[in-house]
């Protein structure tokens, strides 16, 4: 019998567009806006109509219920928990952005400025639910190339113009060696779906570890890493986001942050499938390249934050660190399969935090705090007098008491202290590597190290935000800030801000959410019930 | 008990009440900044609406903690726990209470524990017990003159200034009551933002940004390292039944306790595998835990942090600091880290953390000795109270821990008072430098008046509140017999301490009141600054009033702390038993100060007078009542 005439096969195939919807139309507006644009390329018309997109997609995304595929092994997109989860967040990260972006857009890049950010945001959905290289391939594509022209778009200076040449050169050789790894990956398994190649990989290296599937991921590692700005994978970043305008780097601060763990999770089989059967285990020496990756990343991100004068690259430096901070979350992920063998040995229940929750609520947590300080920072420069040195903050407590306290807020969460959004996450990466074996050949007590340097390092970087916090109550204002007078991202600001303060004192929804999205493994029901018998 | 007093006195109304204490500063914390000229008075108001709050809920408490008397009792299953009262959210009704809440914060597990335990939840876990009544009051107390020597000298912004105040205030006292370990560490670190703005913002020096700073990243360093330890200790003891963890600190008491009597019953019986990993953790627990509180209270070499905090604060947050703030570190020893390690405090207590307790004690003397300023002799001397109070802490017996609870209030109370007496001098004079002044005695008779007496309360003259905590504390010292200490060095050590805080505070006084006249150029030129004034009086008087009143019947504190200190001083004895791996002697014996070694009763009160502060006569009849009161009960 021809296996295309199959009938789920068919089913799974025809399904695929439903399962994209939104996403479709946020390209969709997203073309129209930039054929309009050539007409008519007013602000308010941009903003308009992109923000009549987002809501369309939100809408279809909230209403259309999408079946799972029959044939996980065939199909290019799935809408799991996961999936949903990196959709939601990128489409109210997108509607954030536009409101603070209203602030640095104008009557000349308008429409092309909010149309690439609307396909930037379908990108980040795809990533999220793309199961097969080639769409995960696009996906990240759709997120890069709309990148390029958003840094390009306002190119005044010659900063300006290095920032987008080498986030260009260096993004598209990333993308070179992420292709290298897949072809690898499609050697190796003869199939480019995602659960196939992590099913036929994890059985293979179960019986011995294939060193082919090892350069693979070593090469999807590194590539990702440019995205997730890992260390030694960092280096475009200070200059970047020193060059280029703020609501582009408030936007690729955060985005493609999230769409590099979401495929970094799926393509490690750490979410969509069955989390304790997983290709590349402890024994497989991944996680503790992950390990080095991640306390790599938070060290070095922090140290090299406390010697800048420039806000911008600060800030860029710190983006680093907490990407360290969320790697965690992956490494102790990866450590799932021995927490499940040592489960059977003894102790009754599951460990309580699977890691990757606990980096889908630091995602959410960093993309509020890092959005909300670019922002007050876009919201406070204007063309003659950009905010660039930390000490052009000075007095802004007192000069701009509202974004002051949103930036402060801001900034308390990426210390990480109570009370924030922040803290929240530091708190179950803290968990979730806790709770991680410690008894296990290859790591032993590595994840308790872990939680040590990152404790240590949340210590160090307290002192470079908070010098941003003196500056801007301690002192007074050497020459004092107009302040544009962009008020959607002043709303934009104090929404963010807000956001940060509420899952800080009550961050059940959003863990819960979280928990949803990538369910911890625990024991099944009938053990379960079977514990207050005991 | 008739019947409108048996409603007033239900635990309904105490709930609203623990609950208002945290919320009221919070709300006032929201609200003052939009005042303008009249924030002080609103502020003034509100404080004093807290005292009254903090008055009922102590009337209540007392009621409650010395009627029932339950809470240090023994569970049938051996382990002791906390049992606050007045928990808003209790899932008890309005006439019965079970000393759980509902309110739920945050869920680690869709496994919910049945029996209304709290299951791996993050809570909003209020409640109140013996041992932080007395420190909730003391931080209730202490705002008044807190905002009464701020009133004239705050001129920039007070609105601010006191809704900050306010926020510190809030943020201590929901640190102080909060039964959630995880809500404790956000309580705690919650005091950090509004002290940073009051130091860096209204500090008086130049140096007042960079103190700031210092203060910030030092408490934090210090106490994300407590949050590790925070972690450690709610994954490492889980439920020993169900596996579950929990933050609710009553029933993690619990857990930390089942577990290492089961090891103990193995080692007892020949294999000691388990309890040997489990003092092992303990001692990395232990360690981590006690970072952010050594640097809080702050034990030598952690203080360097403190000299320039309070000399650069304002002196109003200058007396929250000290009187409020660093018993966050002691409280936080007393409520987590003696009983969720309880092990490792007997082990490396003393011996470690005392060692650097107790040579604080003697370091800080000498440097207060040695300050030209007013205000650093008495920050020194702080440190060298707060070292003798670690040390009382760690001698984990029940007079150790009495004294130590009574004397985190006597000494908030103290050196709450001494930095509330300089805004007299800076209000008049802007400086605190010693050699600027000479014979003020003359000059303002009723101020020499109050700083004699609060002088003599904090070096702990009999009658004065200092000295019913001090022999306390001192007797826990000379008592104490954990493992690895010898003799009775640390209580020779801490009387010598007494003995050095005599003499530099009355060098300090002597230098000050009594030498021939001499002032710096006042504030106001050519006008002789006057006496203290009515509201100086009100807030100097209150205090040196409440010194005399705590000196002289310390014994309402002392009956409604009991039941929690025999309590901690039952997991003490439990974790003596198991370092020294012999069986736990009775553990239904109904009072453990009977069924330990006869109690050196005649020697404390006797030794004690005398390295204490030489030539005190009047003292030799108090001390032996008190410990005799304490060891009657």
């Amino acid at each position: 019998m021809n296996p295309l005439s199959n009938e789920l096969l068919q089913q799974t195939l025809k399904g695929v567009f439903r399962l994209a919807i939104p996403e479709i139309t946020l390209i969709g507006t997203a073309c129209l806006l930039i054929l309009l644009g050539s007409l008519y390329n007013r602000r308010w018309f941009g903003f308009v109509v992109a923000m009549l997109g987002v809501i369309a997609a939100a809408v279809l995304a909230g209403t259309i219920s999408t079946p799972t595929p029959p044939v996980l092994t065939a199909a290019p997109l799935v809408p799991d928990a996961a999936a949903a989860f990196v959709r939601w967040v990128s489409l109210i990260s997108v509607f954030v952005l536009l409101f603070v972006a209203w602030g640095e857009v104008n009557r000349t890049n308008a429409a092309e400025y909010y149309g690439c950010l609307l396909i930037v945001a379908a990108g980040v959905s795809l990533v999220g639910r793309a199961n097969d290289l080639v769409t995960l391939f696009l996906a990240l594509e759709l997120i890069s190339i709309p990148t390029y022209v958003l840094l390009y778009l306002p190119v005044r200076t010659r900063s300006n113009q290095e920032a987008a040449a080498k986030y260009f050169l260096l993004s598209v050789m990333t993308s070179a060696l992420m292709l290298f790894g897949f072809s690898y990956l499609y050697g190796l398994t003869g199939t480019t779906n995602i659960t196939a190649i992590v099913d036929t990989v994890t059985n293979a290296n179960a019986e011995s570890l294939s060193p082919m599937s090892l350069v693979a991921i070593v090469l999807i590692i590194a590539a990702i890493g440019f995205r997730i700005t890992a260390v030694p994978f960092h280096f475009y970043a200070p200059d970047v986001y020193e060059g280029g305008p703020a609501g582009v780097i408030a936007q690729l601060a955060v985005l493609p942050k999230v769409a590099g763990f979401a495929a970094l999770a799926r393509l490690l089989g750490l979410v969509g499938g069955d989390p304790t059967r997983i290709p590349f285990d402890t024994g497989s020496q991944v996680p503790l390249l992950l390990w080095i990756l991640a306390i790599l990343t938070m060290t070095v991100g922090n140290v090299l934050a406390l010697l800048q004068d420039n806000i911008r690259r600060m800030l860029a430096y710190s983006s680093v660190a907490h990407a360290g901070y969320m790697l965690m979350g992956i490494v102790v992920a990866c450590s799932i399969p021995d927490a499940r063998s040592t489960l059977k040995a003894g102790s009754l229940i599951g460990p309580s935090v699977g890691g990757i929750d606990a980096l889908f609520v630091y995602l959410v947590a960093y993309a509020l705090m890092t959005i909300g300080a670019f922002a007050v920072i876009l919201y406070l420069s204007t063309p003659e007098q950009p905010v660039s040195a930390i000490d052009d903050l000075a007095g802004v407590g007192q000069s701009h008491p509202v974004s002051g306290a949103a930036m402060a807020i801001c900034l308390f969460s990426l210390i990480g202290l109570p009370l924030t959004a922040g803290f929240i996450g530091k708190l179950l990466l803290f968990i979730g590597a806790f709770t991680a074996p410690s008894d296990t050949a290859t790591m032993r007590n590595l994840y308790q190290v872990l939680v040590v340097v990152a404790a240590v390092n949340a210590a160090i970087g307290a002192y470079y935000y908070l010098r941003v916090l003196g500056v801007m109550y301690l002192r007074t204002p050497l020459r004092p800030l107009t302040g544009s007078r962009s008020v959607p991202t002043l709303l934009a600001t104090i929404a963010l801000a807000g956001a940060t303060l509420f899952f800080g004192v009550y961050p059940r929804p959003l863990v819960d959410a979280a928990r949803k999205a990538a369910p911890v493994p625990e024991l099944p029901a009938a053990a379960a019930a079977a514990i207050p018998a005991k | 008990m008739d019947n409108i007093s048996d409603i007033v006195a239900s635990p309904g109304t105490g709930r609203v009440l623990v609950l208002l204490l945290v919320l009221l500063p919070l709300l006032a914390a929201a609200i003052l900044p939009l005042f303008g000229r009249s924030a002080r008075r609103a502020a003034l108001l509100v404080a004093l609406l807290h005292v009254g709050l903090t008055a009922a809920v102590v009337a209540l408490g007392t009621l409650y903690l010395t009627e029932e008397g339950t809470p240090g009792t023994r569970t049938r299953t051996g382990t002791a726990k906390f049992s606050p009262t007045f928990v808003p959210g209790d899932s008890g009704g309005t006439q019965t209470s079970d000393g759980r809440t509902r309110w739920t914060l945050m869920s680690l597990s869709a496994i919910q524990p049945s029996g209304g335990r709290a299951g791996p939840n993050v809570q909003f876990f209020l409640g109140l017990d013996g041992l932080n009544l007395w420190l909730v009051a003391l931080a209730s107390l202490m705002t008044v003159p807190a905002i009464l020597v701020s009133w004239e000298s705050v001129k920039e912004r007070p609105g601010a200034f006191f809704g900050w105040l306010f926020l510190l205030q809030g943020a201590a006292i929901g640190a102080f009551l909060s039964f959630d370990i995880i809500l404790f560490y956000a309580f705690f670190e919650l005091t950090l933002i509004p002290a940073f703005f009051l130091i860096g913002r209204w500090g008086l020096g130049s140096g007042r940004r960079d103190a700031a700073r210092k203060f910030f990243l030092y408490t934090l360093a210090g106490s994300l390292l407590t949050l590790v330890g925070v972690i450690g200790v709610v994954l490492t003891n889980p439920d020993p039944i169900t596996g579950l963890i929990t933050f609710s600190l009553p029933d993690l008491m619990g857990n930390v306790q089942s577990n290492l009597d089961d090891a103990h019953r193995l080692a007892l019986a020949g294999d000691s595998t388990k309890l040997d990993s489990l003092q092992n953790t303990q001692f990395w627990l232990f360690m981590a835990l006690m970072a952010g509180f050594m640097v809080k209270v702050p034990v030598w070499p952690f203080h360097t942090w403190l000299p320039s905090a309070y000399g650069e604060s304002p002196t109003g947050v200058t007396m929250m600091l000290s009187a409020v703030l660093a018993k966050l570190g002691t409280f936080g020893i007393l409520r987590f880290v003696l009983p969720l390690t309880p092990d490792a405090a007997i082990v490396y207590g003393l011996p470690v953390i005392g060692m650097l307790a107790a040579f604080g004690i003697v370091y800080a003397a000498f440097c207060a000795y040695n300050q030209k300023d007013i205000k650093l002799v008495i920050a020194y001397s702080s440190v060298s109270h707060l070292g003798f109070l670690v040390l009382a802490l760690f001698a984990f017996n029940t007079e150790g821990l009495s004294g130590a609870v009574l004397h985190m209030v006597n000494h908030g109370l103290s050196t709450g008072a001494l930095f509330a007496l300089l805004a007299f001098l800076l209000d008049r004079y802007r400086t605190t430098q010693v050699h600027q002044f000479g014979g003020l005695m003359g000059r303002f008779p009723n101020y020499a008046v109050l700083t004699f007496v609060l002088c003599l309360a904090s070096i702990g003259l009999p009658g004065l509140n200092n000295f019913v905590s001090e022999m306390l504390m001192l007797a826990g010292l000379f008592r104490a017999n954990n493992p690895g200490v010898k003799g009775l060095g640390f209580a020779i050590v801490a009387a010598f301490g007494i003995l050095l805080s005599a003499w530099y505070i009355l060098t300090m006084l002597q230098k000050v009141f009594f030498n021939p006249l001499k002032e710096p150029e006042p504030v106001v030129a050519g006008i002789a600054p006057p006496d203290v004034s009515r509201r100086e009086c009100f807030a100097f008087g209150s205090l040196a009033g409440l010194c005399l009143l705590l000196g002289l019947f310390p014994q309402p504190v002392l009956d409604s702390i009991r039941s929690d200190v025999r309590l901690l001083t039952n997991v003490g004895e439990s974790a003596r038993a198991r370092v020294n791996r012999v069986a736990l002697p009775l553990p239904n014996s109904p009072d453990p100060a009977l069924t330990e070694p006869a109690p050196p009763a005649p020697k404390g009160p006797g030794v004690v007078p005398k390295g204490g502060k030489g030539g005190n006569i009047k003292g030799k009849g108090q001390p032996g009542n008190k410990a005799k009161a304490l060891n009657e009960d």
